[in-house]
Order: C-alpha cells, then sequence, then structure tokens
C-alpha cells in the first residue's frame, strides 16, 4: 500500500481524542459497557465521534476540526455531558486517567471488531495489557513538509507533554513509582518511539515504502510512534500525553501543543536535528518517572535542568502565540499546576494517601469526570 | 443408607458427633463433584453440588428434615442473607432515577410471571389456595445461583448486571408478599386492610433490622477499611445477628439483609470491596445451602400429575419472566438480544424459593403439604437447569471472561483455574 497524500487543514486547527475509562459503580473496576455506550450515544447529536477501542470496557471521544483550545472545551464537554447522562442510564460511569490502578489486564475482553481481533491474533497479550488511555492531539499543518518539521521540532518537547498530562501511577494495584506508567506498556509495540528523521515528504515517503517492502507494515496506522503525521487529516498527531482527569485539562493540554504549534510555524525558532534524538529517551524516561520533577537534557545545548523550569520558560516564549490563538487562559491554569507542582498524578497519589483503597480514588475521579468532585 | 448410617453410629462416636461427619463428608462429594462438573463438563460448580444433594437426598439421607426448622432453618437463612446483603448492595436506588424502565421491566416480569404462572395452574385444576402461594415463589429468581454462575464464568457487562438486579428486586417482592400472605393463611378475609397490614408490618420491621445493620456497618466502615478480613468478619457476625433476629421481631431475616444491602449502598456509596475477602468462608456457606435445599427438595414426592404441573408451572414462568423484561425493555438501555438473555437468566429457583415454601407450610399444616408438594420438584429441578440456562445465557450474551471450554467436549483449553 502506499502513502496516501498529505491532506489540506487549516494551519494551527486543533483535534482531540480521548480515550475513556468504563467502570461499574459496585466496585468500580472496569466494565465492558462500549457496546452499550455507542449504541445510546448514536441518539444524541454530537460533534466530532465516538467509537470502539481495543478492549470492551474502553470508549474513544473525538472532536471534529476546532480553530481554538476553547472550541475544543466545548466541544469536549458537550460529549462529556452526553456521556455522563448515558453512563448514569446503564449504572456506569465514565472516567479519565491513563491506567485504570487495579483492573488486571487477563480479564480484558477483546472488542468484537475485525481489526482489533487481528491486533490481538498478532500481539497476543500485549493487545489487553493495552487497556491503557491516551489522549491524542492532531494540530492542522498547511503543507507535508511543514508537518514533518513541526512534528520534529515538537519532539523536545515530548517530556513537557508527559509531565503536564501524567496520570497513570497505579497499575495492577501497585504504585509504579512513575507518574506515567502508561507509556512503559506503549514501548513494549514493535513500532513505537520515536519517528524516523525525515524533514520532507518525499524523504518520509521513501521511508514509508522500504517499510511497507518488509511486509512489517500495512498503512500509517501500524506506526505506534509518539508522534506521526497524519496524512488523511493533514495533521501530526501527539499521542504521549495520558488521558487527563478532567476535559478542562485536556483542552488546556491542547491549547498548549497549539501555541507551540503556532511559535514553531511563524518564527522557526530553531532547525530539528538527528541529535535531537541523542536525548529523546532519556527525557522521556525522566518525564514518564518523576514528572514534574525530572531533569530535562536540553537537545541543542546540552544543560540540565528542571522539567519544571523549562517548561515555564517555553510558556514564556510562546506567551505571544499564545495570546494569537487564544490559548493564554489555558496556559495560566497549567502555570498555576506547574508552580504548585502539582498534576493529575499528584492527585490520585494524595487521594490514595487519604482513602487507602483505589476503588475509592476511582469513583472520587470519576466525579472529577463528570465536574462534580473538588478539583484538588 | 439409613442402615449404613445406623451400623456405623454403633462403633463410631465422633467428637462433634454423626451428623457433623455425615454433613463434612457430603460437603467434601459436593466441592469434588462442583469441581468436576466445571472441569469436565464447563458447567457451573452449583449443579455438582446440586446433584449430590439431591441423590443424597433421594438415598434417603437423614441429615436435614422438611419442613425445615432449627440450624438446619438458619443455616439456610444466613446463607440466603448473605447473600441477598451482598445483592442489595449491588442495588444502587440512584439508578431508578435515572432509568426507571429497569423498575417498570422488574415490575412487569415479577408481576407478570405472578399472573400467568396463578392463570396456568388454576387451569390445571390447582385449588386457589394452593395455585396463589405458588404463582408468589416463583415470582422469585435466585440472585444466589446466578451469582456462583457468575463467578464461575467470571462474567461481567449489561446483562449480568440487569439478569442480577432483577432478580434481587423480584425476590424484594416476592419476600414481602409471601412473609404477609403467610401470615394470613387458614384465616378468613375481612377486607383490603387484611391484606395490606401483614406487608406493611414485614416490611416495615425489615426496613428497621435492615436499616440497623447498615447504620452499624456505615459506622464500622468509618473506621475500618473495607479490605480487611476482620470488616468481611464483622460484615458476616452483623448478618447473623440480623437474620436471628429479624424473624423474631414478626419481619423477615431475608429481606432485611436485602433491605440492609441496598441502604448501606445508599448511605455509603464508597466501593464495596469486602466481597472478595469474604472468600471461603462465604462459599462454604453457600455451598452448604445449595446441598441442603437439594437434599430437601429430592424429598418430594415425584408422581405423574405432579410432573405435569411442575414442568407447566416451570414453562409458564420462564415464558412470563421473558416477556416481561422484553416488554419493560423499551427505554431501558438495553438491547432485544440482552432483555432475551436477562429473562433466561432469571430462570434458577433454589434457596430463596424454598424458604418462601417453608413459610407456607409453617403457617398452614392444611395447604403447606400440597404446595410444598409442587414446589419442591420445582425448586430441585430449577435449581440445576436453572443454573445451566443462566450460564448458556451469559455465554451466548458475550459476558463471559472464561472461555467454554468444557474436556469432555473436546476442547483442551480449560485451565482448571479455580474462581
Amino acid at each position: 500500500m502506499s502513502l496516501e497524500p498529505f491532506q489540506q487543514s487549516a494551519a494551527l486547527s486543533l483535534g482531540v481524542e480521548l480515550e475513556l475509562q468504563l467502570v461499574n459503580t459496585h466496585d468500580y473496576d472496569l466494565a465492558p459497557y462500549a457496546e452499550d455506550m455507542l449504541r445510546m450515544m448514536a441518539k444524541y447529536k454530537l460533534p466530532g465521534a465516538v467509537v470502539p477501542e481495543m478492549t470492551s470496557s474502553m470508549i474513544e471521544i473525538s472532536t471534529g476540526v476546532c480553530r481554538s483550545s476553547s472550541e475544543v472545551l466545548g466541544q469536549l464537554s458537550q460529549i462529556r455531558d452526553a456521556l455522563v447522562k448515558c453512563a448514569d442510564k446503564l449504572n456506569i460511569a465514565v472516567v479519565g486517567g491513563g491506567t485504570h490502578p487495579f483492573q488486571q489486564w487477563h480479564e480484558r475482553r477483546i472488542y468484537d471488531k475485525p481489526r482489533f481481533r487481528e491486533l490481538s491474533d498478532l500481539y497476543g497479550y500485549l493487545s489487553k495489557q493495552f487497556t491503557i488511555f491516551g489522549q491524542h492531539v492532531h494540530v492542522g499543518c498547511p503543507d507535508a513538509d511543514s508537518a514533518l518539521l513541526t512534528l520534529h521540532r515538537m519532539s523536545r518537547y515530548i517530556p513537557h507533554f508527559i509531565a503536564l498530562s501524567a496520570s497513570s501511577p497505579y497499575v495492577q494495584g501497585q504504585d509504579t513509582a512513575f507518574d506515567s506508567a502508561r507509556l512503559n506498556s506503549v514501548f513494549a509495540f514493535p513500532l513505537s518511539g520515536r519517528a524516523p528523521f525525515a524533514l520532507t515528504w518525499d524523504e518520509f515517503t521513501v521511508y514509508f515504502n522500504k517499510m511497507t517492502k518488509t511486509g512489517v507494515v500495512r498503512s500509517m496506522k501500524d506506526f505506534y510512534w509518539d508522534i506521526r503525521p497524519k496524512p488523511e487529516f493533514g495533521t501530526i498527531e501527539i499521542r504521549v500525553f495520558d488521558t487527563p482527569l478532567t476535559v478542562e485539562r485536556a483542552a488546556a493540554l491542547s491549547a498548549y501543543v497549539q501555541s507551540l504549534a503556532s511559535w514553531f510555524m511563524n518564527e522557526q525558532p530553531f532547525m530539528p536535528a538527528e541529535d535531537d534524538y541523542l536525548v529523546y529517551t532519556y527525557n522521556r524516561f525522566q518525564a514518564c518517572r518523576f514528572g514534574l520533577d525530572a531533569v530535562y537534557v536540553d537537545p541543542a545545548t546540552g544543560e540540565h535542568m528542571a522539567l519544571r523550569e523549562h517548561i515555564l520558560l517555553t510558556m514564556h516564549q510562546i506567551n505571544k502565540h499564545a495570546e494569537a490563538v487564544s490559548a493564554s487562559s489555558s496556559l495560566k491554569v497549567l502555570r498555576g499546576d506547574i508552580n504548585r507542582n502539582h498534576n493529575d498524578a499528584r492527585w490520585l497519589r494524595e487521594r490514595q494517601g487519604q482513602e487507602r483503597l483505589l476503588a475509592e480514588v476511582i469513583r472520587q475521579a470519576a466525579g472529577r469526570f463528570r465536574g462534580s468532585a473538588p478539583q484538588s | 443408607m439409613n442402615e449404613i448410617m445406623a451400623i456405623w453410629a454403633q462403633w463410631l462416636k465422633p467428637s462433634a458427633g454423626l451428623p457433623t461427619v455425615q454433613w463434612s463428608i457430603l460437603l467434601a462429594l459436593a466441592a469434588a463433584a462442583g469441581h468436576l462438573v466445571q472441569r469436565y463438563l464447563g458447567l457451573p460448580k452449583v449443579l455438582g453440588y446440586s446433584v449430590v444433594g439431591a441423590f443424597a437426598g433421594l438415598a434417603g439421607f437423614t441429615g436435614a428434615v422438611w419442613p425445615l426448622q432449627g440450624i438446619g432453618l438458619f443455616l439456610v437463612e444466613l446463607g440466603v442473607a448473605v447473600v441477598l446483603f451482598e445483592a442489595g448492595g449491588r442495588i444502587p436506588l440512584r439508578w431508578f432515577r435515572h432509568n426507571p424502565m429497569v423498575l417498570v421491566q422488574s415490575l412487569l416480569e415479577s408481576f407478570g410471571t405472578l399472573a400467568l404462572v396463578f392463570w396456568v395452574l388454576r387451569l390445571l385444576d390447582v385449588p386457589q389456595a394452593v395455585a396463589e402461594p405458588l404463582a408468589l415463589v416463583t415470582m422469585a429468581a435466585s440472585p444466589a445461583v446466578l451469582m456462583r454462575v457468575v463467578m464461575d464464568t467470571r462474567a461481567s457487562g449489561p446483562m449480568t448486571e440487569r439478569a442480577m438486579v432483577l432478580s434481587t428486586l423480584s425476590t424484594l417482592y416476592a419476600l414481602t408478599l409471601v412473609s404477609a400472605q403467610a401470615g394470613l393463611m387458614d384465616r378468613p378475609h375481612i377486607g383490603m386492610m387484611d391484606t395490606l397490614y401483614p406487608i406493611a408490618v414485614v416490611l416495615g420491621l425489615s426496613v428497621v433490622v435492615g436499616g440497623i445493620l447498615a447504620l452499624a456497618l456505615r459506622s464500622a466502615l468509618r473506621v475500618m477499611s473495607p479490605n480487611s478480613e476482620n470488616t468481611s468478619i464483622l460484615l458476616l457476625a452483623l448478618i447473623a445477628v440480623g437474620t436471628a433476629l429479624a424473624a423474631h421481631f414478626g419481619g423477615s431475616a431475608p429481606l432485611a439483609a436485602l433491605l440492609g444491602g441496598m441502604l448501606l449502598k445508599h448511605l455509603n456509596p464508597r466501593p464495596w470491596a469486602w466481597p472478595r475477602q469474604l472468600g471461603t468462608a462465604s462459599s462454604l456457606l453457600t455451598m452448604l445451602m445449595f446441598v441442603l435445599v437439594s437434599v430437601v427438595a429430592a424429598q418430594a414426592d415425584w408422581n405423574k400429575s405432579v410432573v405435569t404441573l411442575v414442568l407447566a408451572l416451570v414453562a409458564a414462568r420462564a415464558l412470563a419472566k421473558i416477556l416481561g423484561v422484553a416488554f419493560g425493555n423499551a427505554g431501558s438501555g438495553a438491547s432485544w438480544k440482552q432483555a432475551l438473555w436477562v429473562g433466561c437468566a432469571m430462570s434458577p429457583m433454589s434457596s430463596i424459593a424454598l424458604l418462601l415454601v417453608s413459610q407456607f407450610v409453617a403457617a398452614s399444616p392444611s395447604q403447606g403439604p400440597m404446595i410444598a408438594g409442587i414446589a419442591l420438584p420445582a425448586i430441585l429441578l430449577m435449581e440445576m437447569l436453572g443454573a445451566v440456562i443462566a450460564t448458556v445465557a451469559i455465554h451466548r450474551a458475550g459476558e463471559s471472561s472464561k472461555p467454554w471450554a468444557p474436556v469432555l467436549l473436546g476442547s483442551t483449553l480449560g485451565d482448571g483455574h479455580e474462581s
């Protein structure tokens, strides 16, 4: 199969996908209600889409094409409200977060869809361990070459995204000591990690053709990269975010991506280089493990600094662009959280410290998702 | 069998008495049969327990006498109370505010069953005084059997949850109505108040006992972790106290436990983590309950007319439950296919039905034996067949986490893993 052409899209347009957990209201374990939720959600007239995910306790919602993060928030809120209504009717709850803290992967069921069955056959137990929940942010690029340039520039900020969105400290009932343990599950897939260093669409096409010739991949869907081009949408798709606990935070994260992309496209602040990736995996690990307390190694200078400081520095650098895309208030919220060293992983640990019962933490997280629980 | 026991009793002087030895051996056989039935036929363990109990009953095992009384009655009541407390705790009252159709569905299937079974039995010339109690007993589906089947198949999903909730609600109605009706048996009717007053008394007293149970547990949960083994023991002990006291005050012990579970879930919406901790103690209690029910139910007299009546009753009940669930399905959030399987999964009858019959037998020496003559074979049949139907329904609805892999049916996938 050849690489499809890169479609036209409005520069800096946004699209957000959120993978969400469906849990029962008895012991707050994952519950296989995806099919029922899809059937009920089909009755609502909503922007974007609601689709199944790999296992039957997951559901994915997505916005349509948005111009700003406030539009993202408007659409996500609308879908969230419908989800909550359907969940109430089915006596289940919808929750954010990158992992379910105590679900047992072997109890999961693959959603009955040809592609998921095919992936399950190929990946075996990994497909059930893929019951993890992420946020994907699409940002529109004016053309294919600028998409690849933006993709590789954005790679330097992957640790920022991970630390800001981290919400998966618990796996199989244990504190992993990671803020984002979810990405460790993604790493098990053979075609995960960083995208190849190709700065033009022609170079990328050569790479893609070589890969398809090996028979290892058939389409772009087979790549599980942290950021990948999405030619059919005319976007790049950032996939390292854990699903946050609220749609407000999901929209704020998309505001940060949009402001960065605006900076890259309008100012061309630096040229990406293959050597950027020398520290890529280390920075990524640091962000997963320590969240906002991570150390960040600047790929250009080799300087070590607190990731928290580097995020604040970037936010200062992109201030003008944030204003231009109406993202200032979202960035202000994120900055506030950074200043008090807070992210969703921290919130989950605080609740668990208080409650000593992960199921109760999930119940409270479900309250946050529907907008009825204390924020911190 | 009794001769063997008599010979045995002459030379064996066990410290805890011969009945303890007999029951221990019976339970050991039931445990083994349950395992083998699941391992080699892919059927629920409860079927193995029931088969062993039924054989013992048919062979004249005297360890349990009918009508139930004393420690046997208490054990069944306690087993039912534990199951119903947990089943009640799965019903958040707020759900009915968001989805009142579930309540409609429940009322339709329960009272539809009452009406259809009564009509069919009257058609077969069963006297009204017998048909009415039998119809009331058949309202109750068995959350106990369903819960065991769910554990065996490691099932979860909308159909399973709905079947559990509807079974529990049908039990709630049946317990209330039967307790009240039993009090009125062999008494002349005067008016509407004569019917309503006992219902109010049974329900009121059960609510009080259930409320005290719920408040005690809520207080305990403020300082104790639901994950703690001690909390599980506390829960069992409090249910045992409630069981012993509820009937004494004129309420219904299982009803009190069921309402206690519902009230606790309402007062304390935090997750229920203890059922996993209840573990083996609760499993032993429920296994004992299933064996006891089969032993007792197998003591019924079987003849051609009883068989006809039992089959008619079972068929009418199944039809009414399926139709009731289907008629109330529109707008309830479930698909038609799910509604069909929910109706099927509600076919088991077991310990609760036996307790209800027991109440009628105790209340009416004249009608009681006739009611039990039809009810006991029906209970035995539907304890076993119902468990199989529920298993098939769960598998067909795609809600079992465990593949149906019985060794005898040619698959090698069975891992023999105990749930």
